[in-house]
């Protein structure tokens, strides 16, 4: 079973974030998940990781690197 | 340095080689042209990205459109622009934006201005079913899955849809007003001159973003009118705008219209040109003229089959997508012509300093006004870059295809094609852009602009994360708030 963190935070924001939520997000703790969860999100640094690669290999083929 | 309003020009898919001052036969840009007899002409301006959600970032914030991260769509929150520097600089700001979806506040354009009109509520959504329609649309997708079973049957159904289409539309009158996307020039020059007239001694900065040459394209009678075509009627239009748009036809058949597809362009142009005009005359009768810099751009341009593409797609940066008209005219600065490649991500910081205003430290590109003033400027290869394939952006997965990237300077471009692991160099000096191999180009040019190429993406790879957060929680919000909406 996955472990969970208990956190704490201010409860005029929490509140604020309830009465934000729609249909998308059933509570408060959704909506951290999600958050969190595209923050951590590693896609976009994977591909840029990637082409960096593929441009110093490039390079390296010349014999500039 | 006496500081001066500025105006921004923005017109969207405007090429190039379709402007008089920059050598287009068709007269089509008078006003552009005798404009650009009193400026700084730049016959080598090439975009940050393409298409529009590509380009501005270089435009407004002068940086690469990937710089803060893929995800990243428009203006981050807090991010400086060139509203945000001439506001803290004590200017009044407003933009007239027609209609535009990717330059809305969504997307954080409107940072840094006092009035942002983005006309959205005038504009109105292409292919939008009607409740009559929608019955027999079902009907027809049905009959189109069952055509589709094989190839012949599935070309002659949609050849016949067309027709039939075309038939069931040309029984309702129209008028080419009606038949517009966005708002006209001519709607947007009246609120912004209105807006310039209201203002009082302070200094300005205005941004009009027209849409006039953008597809489809419904240009208005009395543009049509000046460039010869009065015989085009609304229903000749939106049968040409139609065939034009077919997907299920290739190069060969769609060529057969090309001219006055061309003929409809080049008459939006004329349209923009004519109420840039109407601008001009208004800052001179004000008395404002003398103490206003103007300049006006492209955010990328428009292909006509020159490489079997239409439109302006993110699948090649051929030279007439990334190769825009660009002409400064400021009070303090006699006329001249700029043959040295100028990238976007460098207009923002050259207006800056033209106007005397101080150019803030995030931007990427620098100023070259100091040596567009002494005549002097320095060559250096400008970089584009999009998402290969990336059409709509609005869906975030779309963001998540591999680079498209060119480094380009006054000869040659090399495009790297990061999702087919391939890159080809080819010269800009032939008539034809037909990509030669690497092999057959220095490979010491190449080296140098791949090693442009790396320390782009390295510099983008180390960016801040704050900025790609600030911009996806922004995004959430107005998803949420349109849910919300819709429920």
């Amino acid at each position: 079973m996955a472990q969970n963190r208990t956190i704490q935070l201010p409860e005029e924001l929490c509140a604020r974030a309830d009465a934000w939520l729609t249909g998308r997000f059933e509570n408060l703790e959704a909506l951290l998940r999600f958050l969190l969860q595209e923050m951590m999100s590693e896609d976009s640094a994977k591909l840029d990781q990637a082409e960096e690669e593929l441009v110093e290999q490039r390079l390296k083929d010349l014999g500039y690197l | 340095m006496k500081k001066c309003s500025l105006v921004l020009v923005t017109v969207d898919c405007l090429r190039a080689d379709h402007c008089g001052f920059l050598g287009y036969p068709r007269p089509i840009t008078p006003g552009l042209d005798s404009l650009a007899a009193q400026s700084v002409v730049f016959t080598d301006a090439i975009v940050a990205g393409a298409p529009t959600y590509f380009s501005f970032p270089g435009i407004m914030a002068s940086r690469h459109p990937l710089s803060l991260g893929r995800t990243v769509l428009g203006i981050a929150p807090q991010e400086a622009t060139i509203a945000t520097a001439l506001r803290y600089a004590g200017y009044k700001c407003a933009a007239f934006v027609a209609g535009n979806p990717y330059l809305t506040a969504r997307y954080g354009y409107d940072q840094g201005f006092d009035e942002f009109h983005d006309f959205m509520d005038a504009a109105v959504p292409t292919g939008s079913p009607s409740d009559e329609a929608s019955a027999v649309s079902q009907l027809n997708r049905w009959v189109e899955r069952l055509s589709h079973r094989s190839r012949l049957t599935g070309a002659s159904y949609d050849e016949l849809y067309f027709w039939y289409c075309q038939w069931r539309t040309s029984r309702k009158e129209t008028s080419l007003d009606d038949l517009r996307r966005y708002p006209a020039a001519d709607v947007l020059m009246q609120r912004a001159i209105a807006w310039v007239k209201g203002l009082a001694e302070e200094r300005f900065f205005l941004w009009i973003h027209l849409m006039d040459p953008h597809h489809p394209y419904y240009p208005p009678q009395e543009a049509l009118s000046a460039v010869g075509a009065s015989a085009v009627t609304a229903r000749r239009a939106r049968f040409l705008n139609a065939f034009w748009n077919r997907g299920d036809i290739g190069p060969t058949r769609w060529h057969r219209f090309r001219d006055d597809i061309i003929t409809l362009y080049d008459a939006g142009i004329y349209w923009a040109d004519k109420q840039i005009g109407r601008l001009v005359d208004t800052l001179r009768d004000i008395g404002r003229w003398d103490e206003t810099a103007i300049a006006v751009t492209a955010d990328h341009g428009e292909e006509f089959l020159e490489h079997g593409v239409r439109y302006h797609s993110p699948v090649h940066l051929p030279e007439e997508l990334i190769r825009v008209p660009l002409l400064i005219r400021s009070p303090a600065t006699r006329s001249s012509k700029i043959g040295e490649v100028f990238s976007h991500v460098d207009l923002a910081p050259t207006l800056l300093e033209c106007v005397g205003t101080a150019v803030p430290e995030t931007f990427i590109g620098s100023s070259r006004w100091t040596e567009i003033s002494t005549g002097q400027m320095s060559a250096e290869p400008a970089v584009i870059e999009c998402l290969d394939g990336c059409n709509n952006p609005f869906q975030m997965k779309d963001r998540l295809r591999p680079r498209l990237l060119a480094v380009r300077d006054h000869e040659h471009k090399l495009v790297i094609r990061f999702g087919e692991n391939g890159d080809t160099m080819s010269s800009i000096k032939k008539q034809s852009e037909d990509p030669t191999t690497s092999k057959g180009l220095a490979e010491k040019k190449r080296a140098q602009f791949l090693r442009k190429a790396a320390a782009h993406l390295r510099a983008s790879h180390n960016r801040k994360a704050e900025p790609e957060l600030r911009a996806r929680a922004r995004e959430l919000r107005y998803e949420i708030a349109s849910e919300r909406e819709r429920s």
